[in-house]
């Protein structure tokens, strides 16, 4: 009885643990997310500050190739909105996952207290 | 102390007093490290800010020049010479892989701009470490204030949640002083118990061996109850139920009815259901809880451990005649009998050993009543002997021996013992009661029920025995002497004013 406890428990530890790593996993994800927009913002409001006369230049691998300020203007704003976009999408998931995960905490407990019991008995009786 | 608690609970940490130093410690470390993360970004951010500002030096002494004789570095360990052209223009990183040719004078606004937000993290975060900063130095302050005063005293009360089941019926929780309404509903609780009691039991009335069967039976099971009550080390309410239950599953079958609906009292609450008939009933676990003050030395806050022994269960039984009689009462009564058949007669004075009287409690106790070879408590000492007979007797504690002692030692004659015994109760009664609450005694012959909290009957005694003149004069000897040596302080006063009294009458 204790055994076959003792395995439920282990495989919903590792279920548990899985789902850990899972959310742990988008939450850096989503931090890179946020250092871009930081990132893209500052972009933005330089480029603002620029006028035509100054060449824009994209890095794209080892070029630079010469980019127009208006067009640079519009894809760094695209950027922007995909990055938001992006970070969204993880904090929906991220919340789902932090559910789930609590769900398993709760069930883990209860195991835990059965397996503890089982054990009081398995101790009682020997 | 509470203010620490609340404080360490609200940081999300409960502290026991124990722990105190440890907590405190553990704190100081969370504080410590959220304080040196930030400070070392801090530092991480004022560089950027120098390199920027030194950069920005930079920018403004370039365009100064057309070209500048340099060492240019080749590769990792060369420099070889080299000049310096078109010094006003400049490839600007914008961030993301994006770049700018700008002119100086451009790329130093540029720099402007990310000064500024280089500026608005340091603001932040040098606001989190003083915030920080603040919190550590509140907890020093706080270790300090608990360590070092003796004035801080952590009051700490351990709560043993004991998985005790409950079966049968949890009491209701009356409302404590309500004294008028007690009665009723004494009478009504009486009523529902019995009610139960013949519903479980089937029989109506138990007769007579029925009813010494069940009591032995109850014997029993309170002497079981007090090991287990001694052992606890908790009083709630809660538990009474649970354990008075408990002792119903000991029982067998449906004795455990009657059992079920008495309680051992509390201090709090002593007035309400809980306590019968008898008000002293309530009022006696006063007496009987303990508090154990156990002081801890050496943990650094001198902890005060607050515990309540449980007073032993009292049963009531019904023993037919609309009377009750505390279970434990006979209990104590037959060891009582037994200690002083062997001790012998004392000394009139003596019986204080076990008759202490330091609370109104205790003259109920004193004084009981012989109804048929049985110790039967009274309900209320004014009473007389044949009004008893057809109410409900009180259930004050009492023992026959010490009682028939006691007369003796006063030196009575039996009958007139009785005769003299309800009138000097009366009129014990009658001082009582004023103090209590009054109506008890017209009504239902029933003494007081309520919680009088008297530290020292004697001083409402005295002024009372102005209010009862009338009662004086029949009993000023007996009074004197019964009530002389059991209220230790009273006596020396009351006998001064019956003598006045009886001096002044006669």
């Amino acid at each position: 009885m204790a055994e076959a406890i003792h395995k439920k428990l282990q495989s919903e530890l590792e279920k548990y643990q899985q789902l850990q790593k899972d959310v742990s996993k988008s939450m850096s994800s989503r931090q890179k997310l946020e250092a871009q927009l930081t990132e893209n913002k500052i972009v933005k409001e330089e480029l603002a500050l620029l006028d035509y006369q100054n060449t824009v230049y994209k890095l794209i691998g080892p070029v630079l190739v010469k980019q127009d300020l208006d067009e640079a203007k519009a894809t760094v704003s695209k950027r922007l909105e995909y990055i938001n976009g992006e970070i969204q999408r993880y904090e929906t998931l991220l919340k789902e996952m932090e559910r789930k995960s609590e769900q398993h905490r709760e069930v883990l407990s209860s195991m835990q207290q059965e397996y503890q019991r089982a054990q009081g008995q398995a101790v009682g009786k020997a | 102390m509470a203010y620490l608690h609340d404080q360490m609970a609200a940081i999300g940490k409960v502290k026991r007093s124990k722990d105190l130093p440890q907590g405190v410690e553990r704190l100081k470390e969370e504080h410590r490290k959220v304080v040196k993360d930030c400070t070392s970004q801090i530092e991480h951010w004022s560089k950027v800010e120098k390199d920027y500002e030194s950069l920005q030096d930079r920018l403004r002494t370039l365009p100064d020049k057309l070209s500048y004789d340099i060492m240019v570095p080749f590769g990792p360990l060369a420099f070889m010479p080299g000049k310096l052209v078109h010094t006003n223009e400049l490839t600007v990183l914008l961030g993301d892989n994006w770049f700018a040719k700008c002119s100086a004078k451009q790329a130093d606004t540029l720099v402007e701009h990310r000064k500024k937000h280089v500026k608005n993290a340091l603001d932040d975060l040098q606001k989190v470490v003083k915030n920080f900063q603040n919190r550590a130095d509140f907890t020093d302050d706080l270790k300090k204030l608990t360590g070092d005063t003796e004035d801080f005293l952590d009051i700490r009360e351990e709560v043993i949640n004991e998985e005790e089941f409950t079966k049968g019926k949890h009491r209701l929780a009356h409302k404590p002083n309500s004294k008028p309404k007690q009665e009723y509903l004494l009478e009504l609780e009486e009523d529902k118990e019995k009610k139960e009691g013949d519903e479980e039991r089937t029989t109506g009335l138990l007769s007579e061996e029925e009813l010494w069967a069940r009591l032995d039976e109850l014997e029993r099971e309170e002497e079981l109850q007090d090991e287990r009550y001694r052992l606890d080390s908790t009083d709630t309410n809660g538990e009474d139920t649970t354990s008075s239950s408990e002792e119903e599953k000991e029982a067998e079958g449906g004795s455990g009815v009657q059992v079920n609906g008495h309680q051992k009292e509390n201090g709090w609450v002593p007035s309400s259901i809980t306590s019968q008939m008898n008000g002293t009933n309530g009022s006696h676990p006063e007496d009987e809880e303990e508090e154990d003050f156990d002081e801890e030395a050496g943990s650094g806050l001198p902890t005060i451990y607050f515990s309540h022994t449980a007073e032993f269960k009292k049963v009531r039984i019904n023993t037919g005649k609309n009377t009750t009689l505390k279970f434990s009462e006979r209990n104590e009564q037959k060891a009582q009998a037994k200690r002083k058949k062997k001790s012998g007669k004392s000394n009139g004075h003596s019986p204080h050993e076990g008759y202490k009287i330091t609370s109104p409690t205790d003259i109920y106790r004193v004084f009981v009543d012989l109804v048929n070879g049985e110790p039967v408590p009274r309900k209320s000492i004014l009473k007389s002997r044949s009004r008893e007979n057809s109410v409900c007797s009180d259930t004050s504690e009492s023992s026959t021996a010490d009682f028939e002692e006691r007369r003796a030692a006063f030196g009575r004659s039996w009958s007139h013992d009785d005769a003299t015994h309800s009138d000097t109760s009366d009129g014990i009664t009658e001082e009582e009661s004023p103090t209590g609450t009054s109506p008890r005694t017209n009504g239902r012959f029933e003494a007081f029920t309520g919680t009088v909290i008297e530290k020292d009957p004697l001083p409402c005694s005295i002024p009372h025995l102005t209010i009862v003149p009338p009662a004086l004069p029949t009993i000023p000897e007996r009074k004197l002497e019964e009530v002389g040596p059991e209220a230790l302080q009273e006596p020396p006063k009351r006998m001064s004013k019956f003598k006045a009294t009886r001096l002044h009458q006669t």
